[in-house]
């Protein structure tokens, strides 16, 4: 399972109710394909598009954001591409912090570590006198 | 690393030499550039939508291969525009 999150183009021509239906779709999409939505985001809504799509000026600005298995993005992308009143799409996979990666956790290396980040800087411009 | 990279000797032969300038994503700790976070984007684009140089921003490789990424990701949703005229 990797994490996703999707942002999508609605055309805003398209009525409130008729879009309600539209992101519960796309939600259930993903629910369907063995994915688990995180959150539906719409805090953007209407909003001036940076260019003209299709003649069309202003779009509704969905995010969602999504666990799911790495097939789903391309089956996602193939349903978003048949909707009509999808005008843009974009999946983009959430990079995890390095940081979750922990080695030699247990060593308490505290008096280690700082000399070493010292010489650390030291060493930068230690090279850059040399250039 | 080099974020407090000491700055340089002005250089006796040849014109005046620019302070370095240091990567303004280094200095915020930035680990993910978001492509949604268009008003720090904005800055790094000039008024007809290009990508600022790195010799221009100031932004470290890591960041500035980050930056463009983001900024790319951005203008595909229609957040930024691939130009202006």
């Amino acid at each position: 399972m990797n994490r996703y999150e999707l942002t999508y183009i609605i055309d805003t021509a398209l009525e409130e109710t008729a879009r309600k239906e539209l992101i519960e779709k796309v939600s259930a999409l993903i629910a369907a394909n063995g994915g688990e939505v995180e959150k539906v985001d719409e805090t953007w809504g209407k909003r001036r598009l940076a260019y003209a799509i299709n003649y069309k000026t202003e779009g509704w600005y969905v995010l969602v954001t999504f666990k799911a298995p790495a097939e789903l993005p391309k089956e996602l992308e193939r349903n978003l591409e048949i909707y009509d009143s999808v005008l843009r799409y974009l999946v983009v996979k959430l990079v995890e912090k390095r940081s979750n990666v922990k080695p030699r956790a247990a060593r308490p290396a505290a008096p280690v570590a700082a000399p070493a980040e010292e010489a650390a800087v030291e060493a930068a411009p230690a090279v850059e006198a040399a250039e | 690393m080099s974020e407090e990279r000491t700055e340089r000797r002005p250089r006796p032969r040849g014109g005046r030499r620019p302070r370095r300038k240091v990567c303004s994503f280094c200095v915020d700790k930035v680990e993910y550039i978001d492509y949604k976070d268009i008003n720090r984007l904005r800055r790094y684009i000039n008024e007809r939508g290009k990508i600022l140089p790195r010799r221009m921003s100031g932004n470290c490789a890591k960041h500035q291969r980050q930056l463009s990424e983001a900024i790319k990701r951005a203008r595909a949703i229609a957040l930024l525009p691939f130009t202006v005229d």
